[in-house]
């Protein structure tokens, strides 16, 4: 590989192209706790995206695997080069290009980082909600692969909901501009959202024209300690339901509240089996009116404690614990599975009454906290002791977990997108039609099958 | 955990979730955007050639080891706290065996921490090493005279019945390159009530030991300090540098083994260690200066999570005042780059890792900036036009008192 190291920093620069061992094992794995990864031939940092398509065509001619990658925060495999060769690293592919007020846009390179970019737009009272826990790190090119969300997923959707076009670099390395920085647009296929989401199987974003809208001016947060799992799930239902529309709903269980306390500066009552995160934002008259129906359903439903917080830094610590939540139920466990179905809403009771009824069965313990008021769960099997046997078991559960939310409505996966940890699931997901259907449209556009290989499918 | 033994690091390690949110705060990795500087990479690498002997030991792992600030951002932002600095050290002092500088630098680095109390040296060993090129050239001109010079260690009586009776611990930063903090904590501290006692026989924190992953060097100047801090009768031991802080709170409990007999002492040394403005705001003032309306802004140093109130102490302490006109930069806790040697090691990596700080410190409308560290001071002060001005909270507060 030291011809390859060199043929492409004569290309785009030596200090865009890393070969040695110590770099290529940074590069070998992402936040996903559990799966084989392979270490790539080369770490591949561009600048531009005439780099990009140089990468590419040299690719392409030598039939190399790509592996374009973000900041590497993904859970599902998805930026792990499986199949070696070369781990494209966008992050220093990272300008803010424009935030134009006027047309409530603006255009970005794919490495940037999502917090900076909340950053820049909410400093100039503009607002991008896509809210993934990792936004501290996660790139925006990142997201769009995954079409990750967070937990304003409810009031205000997710990435693909925010991309208006794309920058993309074709796996031959051609380079095409898709959609526009128009509100509408109805030209042909929307291949914009046909490369959201498609985890750089088709060709690596390296810019984005994304949809931005007013900074909401107010916002209030609420916590609910409810007294079991059943009642949390049917408050989210009700909300819903009465027609108001928190940005986000978050629902936590009472073992992720005992590892989340460390980072509230006023605790919860340990009694409650589950808890509501909730937050309203809007105008304060508005917010007041929906709190105050909020509080009515609560009372009805006799929930334990209904916390409307007044301090922001109390307010902020716990949505800065809901963020640390996964890293911290990984440092209390040995091992852990985290899956991210999606269930429809009034379905929510009857998802956690299943969870429970599979967690009992198993005698696995099964944390199922989430964003429960877009209906997305992030059911996580909790392995305190591993061998063969308890890994086993916990396969099967993480298996009767999909097939569960399938079974009700929902799906596989509601923002973490398939990458390699869900790729046994697709089949069932979508159906052999769709899985072939998907997979000509990959050989039409990448027919030398070099982006990102081994994800989304099972090779057949 | 103790520093020496990379093993007893193994259950913490575990709790990596690999979440990366280390990217978001680490400056060496800021700097490059290369994975292979962030934390979790190095956690990975430290433990793949150190611990499990899978990987060598190459001039690349050495150049990653050597690469890092030490300044405990991953560790801080870690969600399950993780010391990957220790780990730094730890890698450091297998890599080397106390050998990373070459001879005569080791020489006069063990003489600095050990004798700065020699009148003079300081100055001397400034000049000269200027001269010969060993100091570098963002070091300002020592002062003639050290603060140990100017305020001999004894003890510092107060009128009439004293609040309560500190130990201040003086480090090298103060004694020897910024004498004034010291002297301005002093006025105040008289100024406040509160009798200080100046231990005679200080030596260095240990600090830039540890850096050079010399933990036997460390070791022995923590032990020296120990001895003779847990003799004193004092309600505080009190630091005006966040860095002598960490050591003497935590960093001294991971160097020293718990069996050691002089374990408990450092626990108690550690107990009673405050950062002087953390210190006066649980005291609180005495007397307090006329309101003044001076525009000022504070460099949060790095070394700043040993203490919970720490981060807004000068702050609090300084608004308790009646100074009220804080101006907040964008980004007060962004690493300043200076890292121990670290601006020497690798000066275009620390001046790219400066250069935004500057920018942040230029466009503010104040013109003093506080912070407690001595080096961060050094090095931001370097890099400021004229005009600017880097001091220590407790000498704006003399300043307000007037003195």
């Amino acid at each position: 590989m030291k011809n390859l190291a060199h043929d492409l920093s004569k290309l785009i620069g030596d200090d865009s192209v890393k070969s040695e061992p110590e770099d290529l094992l940074a590069y070998t794995s992402d936040a996903t706790h559990d799966h084989a990864a392979e270490t790539p031939n080369l770490v591949v940092l561009p600048n531009r995206v005439s780099d990009v398509s140089k990468v590419l065509k040299f690719a392409s001619r030598y039939e190399i695997p790509v592996t374009p990658r973000g900041a590497g925060s993904g859970l599902a495999g998805g930026s792990t080069p499986i199949q070696k060769g070369i781990v494209l690293d966008m992050k220093r592919m990272n300008a803010i290009i424009e935030i134009n007020r006027g047309n409530m846009t603006a255009v970005v390179e794919s490495g940037v980082v999502l917090g900076q970019f909340h950053r820049s737009v909410e400093g100039q009272n503009l607002f991008y909600p896509p809210d993934p826990q990792s936004m501290s790190v996660c790139t925006i090119g990142g997201n769009i692969a995954t079409r990750a969300g967070g937990p304003r997923g409810v009031k205000y959707g997710t990435t693909g909901n925010y991309v208006l076009g794309l920058e993309v670099v074709l796996p031959d390395g051609d380079i095409i501009n898709t959609g526009g920085t128009c509100v509408k647009f109805s030209a042909g296929y929307d291949l914009t959202h046909l490369f959201t989401g498609a985890e750089g199987t088709l060709g690596v974003i390296t810019k984005a024209n994304l949809r931005l809208i007013p900074l909401p001016k107010c916002h209030q947060t609420v916590i609910v300690s409810c007294v079991t799992a059943e009642q949390a799930a049917t408050l989210v239902s009700e909300i819903i339901a009465n027609g108001i529309v928190p940005a986000k709903i978050e629902y936590l269980t009472r073992s992720a509240i005992g590892l989340l306390n460390q980072y509230l500066t006023v605790g919860l009552p340990p009694e409650g089996e589950a808890y509501l995160f909730i937050d309203l934002d809007g105008e304060m008259d508005q917010i007041k009116k929906e709190m105050k129906h909020i509080k009515e359903i609560c009372s009805d439903m006799a929930v334990i404690e209904v916390r409307v917080v007044e301090d922001e830094k109390e307010s902020a610590s716990y949505w800065k614990a809901r963020s640390n939540l996964y890293p911290a139920l990984v440092s209390a466990m040995k091992k852990i599975i985290i899956e991210d179905v999606t269930v429809p809403r009034d379905q929510l009771p009857e998802f956690a009454r299943s969870i429970s009824e599979i967690s009992r069965e198993s005698g696995l313990m099964i944390d199922i906290s989430g964003h429960a008021g877009d209906g997305n769960f992030h059911p996580t099997i909790m392995l305190k002791e591993i061998n063969p046997e308890i890994e086993k078991i916990a396969q099967e559960a993480a298996e009767a977990v999909i097939k569960c939310a399938l079974r009700l409505g929902g799906g596989i996966s509601g923002e973490h997108g398939i990458g390699i940890h869900k790729a046994r699931f697709s089949a069932i997901q979508l159906g052999d039609r769709q899985i072939a259907l998907q997979q000509q449209i990959k050989k039409a556009i990448d027919p030398l099958g070099i982006m990102n290989p081994g994800k989304i499918w099972l090779e057949s | 955990m103790n520093i020496k033994d990379l093993s007893s690091y193994r259950d913490i390690l575990d709790k990596c979730s690999h979440c990366s949110f280390c990217q978001s705060t680490c400056p060496v990795y800021t700097e490059s955007l290369l994975e292979t500087y962030v934390a979790r990479s190095r956690a990975d690498l430290i433990k793949a050639v150190f611990m499990d002997k899978t990987m060598p030991v190459t001039d690349r792992v050495k150049e990653i080891v050597d690469r890092c600030l030490l300044c405990t951002n991953c560790q801080q932002t870690c969600p399950a706290s993780i010391p990957i600095p220790e780990l730094v050290i730890n890698a450091r002092y297998q890599i080397y065996e106390g050998k990373r500088l070459d001879f005569s630098r080791r020489l006069v680095l063990k003489q600095l921490m050990k004798k700065r109390g020699l009148k003079g040296i300081w100055s001397l060993a400034g000049k000269v090493g200027k001269k010969i090129g060993m100091t570098p050239e963002e070091l300002p001109d020592f002062p003639p005279k050290t603060f140990e010079m100017l305020y001999p260690p004894k003890k510092y009586t107060v009128k009439g019945k004293p609040r309560v009776r500190v130990a201040y611990y003086v480090g090298c930063g103060t004694n020897g390159m910024y004498p004034d903090t010291g002297v301005a904590v002093m006025k105040v501290l008289k100024h406040n009530g509160i009798e200080v006692i100046l231990p005679k026989g200080m030596v260095c924190c240990g600090l830039p030991a540890l850096g050079e992953g010399d933990i036997n060097l460390a070791k022995a100047m923590m032990v020296k300090n120990i001895q003779i801090l847990s003799t004193l009768d004092v309600d505080a031991i009190i630091t005006d540098c966040t860095s002598c802080g960490l050591v003497l709170k935590s960093k001294m409990l991971s160097v020293l083994d718990p069996e050691d007999s002089i374990y408990p002492k450092a626990q108690a040394v550690a107990d009673k260690i405050y950062e002087v403005s953390d210190y006066l705001n649980k005291t609180g003032l005495s007397q307090k200066p006329e309101p003044k309306n001076w525009k000022y802004s504070y460099h949060v140093p790095c070394h700043r999570d040993w203490s919970p109130d720490l981060i807004d102490a000068p702050l609090d302490l300084l608004n308790s005042a009646d100074l009220k006109e804080y101006r907040a930069l964008n980004d007060p806790q962004k690493c300043c780059g200076a890292g121990g040697s670290f601006f020497t090691e690798y000066k275009t990596v620390a001046q790219n890792i400066r250069a935004p700080k500057l920018e942040d410190i230029n466009n503010n409308e104040a013109e003093m900036l506080i912070t407690q560290c001595p080096l961060c001071r050094m090095y931001l002060s370097h890099g400021l036009p004229k005009g600017k001005k880097v001091i220590h909270p407790i000498q704006l507060l003399a300043q307000a008192y007037g003195f």
